[in-house]
């Protein structure tokens, strides 16, 4: 069986919120993952700390993500998600060829 | 609807009404001759009438001083002795009108926190505003020039016609001394000096507010050798504000609380508590009083910056902030580690990162409160 690094969804209605979990490739969204490495806060942010009138700051999302277990899980043969695949390219350089074997983790 | 039957035709109607109540019916056909002259069909005795006739007596003689206002100037209701008052509502005696910042005052105060880079417990001694006040009123102007940059219309014939109208507290000129616009040292009310608690003290045994504060939070009296050092209750100030952290705890779990301290600590200013009393102490020694008051607020601001910077480091440690080229949006990434101390040691920990599995949220719950119940000062 596959396993997949994907995002799942909690929150209410319009307040969408990730958790990133390793789970089964064919087990449902909701249901118990394997782990939980991180989350995801896909509704932006507006920065109030900024109080630089001259640049409009730019709103921000939150991910907390535990690498290593990130690392290790890929190294295992784990799957990323195509939106997963975006979130950890943020958070360390991912080569989508060779990223599966855990050599293409750069960060 | 039944038809209605006329006051006059009542009295008609019932011939064998007592004496008393027929005093009382004859009084209202003189009520109404006096309201006859203005409406003819109408039986209705109408004492607002004579009110309204009042009102407009007044309006065309005394009112009509009122009709336009002097720009600058309250338009209120004079005393009896012609003299202005701040009390727009006769009847309502509690309601006063108070002074609202002026412009330039609020310019002011922009210009000595953000320019001049003082702190806002200082400009708030200076020119007699709260504290929260400084603060609100950086907030804003700083909102106001951004809406300026932006090219956003303001509203500023409104914000000039209020403020012709109510009282404003004005920027001294220079050489004048700056009218205080608000008390500045209001003691905050903590809910636990609300109980009240018979305490027997010997009377050989000095009680002080710091003993007082104690009590109210249920704490054990102090050591003899720790009370004695205490002279005077604003002595704490000090080392509290360098390390506010060495407040006392009581209580364990959700009843835990922090010992109460003296009004001398809580104070928004305690700082002017010790100049006050370094005054008294040394009447002559004016120079040297001012530098001691001086250096204890640099003190003071120079610990409040530091611990302001270590929270903030502490915050971003773990956080890295990435701005992608195409992106609208950066991403603050946060490092979050799986471990036992992290996740619990079956990996169900309620502070393990992530949203929790097989817990409802009772966020929808009825009877749920969802604003926050209790504030710690």
């Amino acid at each position: 069986m596959v396993l997949r690094i994907r995002l799942a969804r909690f929150g209410n209605k319009h307040q969408p919120f990730y958790n990133i979990v390793v789970a089964q490739a064919r087990s449902a969204r909701g249901s118990k993952p394997l782990e939980v490495i991180g989350t995801y806060n896909p509704l932006p942010a507006a920065r109030t700390d900024v109080s630089d009138a001259t640049s409009a700051p730019r709103a921000f999302k939150d991910i907390t993500l535990d690498k290593v277990r990130a690392k290790y899980w890929l190294g295992v043969g784990a799957q990323a998600s195509d939106p997963v695949w975006k979130l950890l390219n943020l958070v360390g350089r991912v080569d989508a060829t060779n990223g599966l074997d855990g050599t293409g983790w750069m960060a | 609807m039944a038809p209605r039957i006329q006051s006059r035709s009542v009295s008609n109607l019932l011939p064998y009404i007592t004496s008393s109540s027929s005093i009382t019916s004859s009084s209202i056909p003189s009520l109404c001759s006096s309201s006859q002259s203005s409406r003819y069909f109408s039986t209705t005795p109408a004492p607002q009438t004579k009110l309204r006739r009042q009102m407009f007596e007044w309006l065309s003689t005394q009112g009509s001083g009122l009709k336009h206002h002097t720009p600058g100037e309250t338009n209120y209701l004079r005393m009896a002795d012609g003299s202005q008052s701040n009390r727009p509502f006769p009847n309502n005696m509690t309601f006063i009108s108070e002074p609202v910042l002026s412009e330039e005052l609020r310019n002011e105060v922009y210009f000595r926190v953000k320019e001049q880079k003082k702190s806002p417990r200082a400009v708030s001694v200076e020119l007699g505003i709260d504290m929260n006040r400084i603060a609100a009123v950086v907030r804003l102007v700083e909102l106001e020039r951004r809406q300026r940059d932006k090219g956003k219309p303001l509203a500023l014939p409104y914000a000039r016609a209020v403020h012709e109208m109510v009282p404003t507290t004005p920027l001294a000129q220079a050489g004048e001394r700056q009218p205080y616009h608000e008390p500045i040292n209001d003691l905050p009310v903590h809910p636990l000096t609300g109980a009240q608690i018979f305490y027997p003290v010997p009377e050989s045994r000095p009680f002080t507010r710091v003993d007082a504060g104690r009590v109210f939070s249920g704490a054990p009296k102090l050591e003899k050798k720790v009370s004695d050092k205490i002279t005077h209750p604003s002595d704490l100030v000090d080392d509290l504000v360098q390390k506010p952290g060495s407040i006392e705890w009581v209580g364990k779990g959700d009843n835990a609380r922090q010992v109460l301290q003296p009004a001398d600590v809580r104070i928004p200013h305690p700082q002017l508590v010790q100049l006050a009393r370094d005054r008294a102490a040394f009447p002559e020694e004016r120079r040297t009083v001012t530098q001691r008051h001086t250096e204890r607020l640099e003190r003071q601001e120079k610990a409040e910056k530091e611990r302001a910077a270590r929270a903030a480091e502490r915050r971003n440690r773990n956080t890295e902030t990435i701005d992608p080229k195409d992106s609208r949006f950066s991403f603050r990434i946060k490092d979050a580690v799986v471990s036992e101390e992290t996740v619990g040691k079956n990996g169900r920990a309620p502070w393990a990162p992530g949203r929790r599995y097989g817990v409802p949220t009772n966020d929808r719950t009825r009877g749920t409160v969802k604003i926050p119940t209790r504030v710690n000062v």
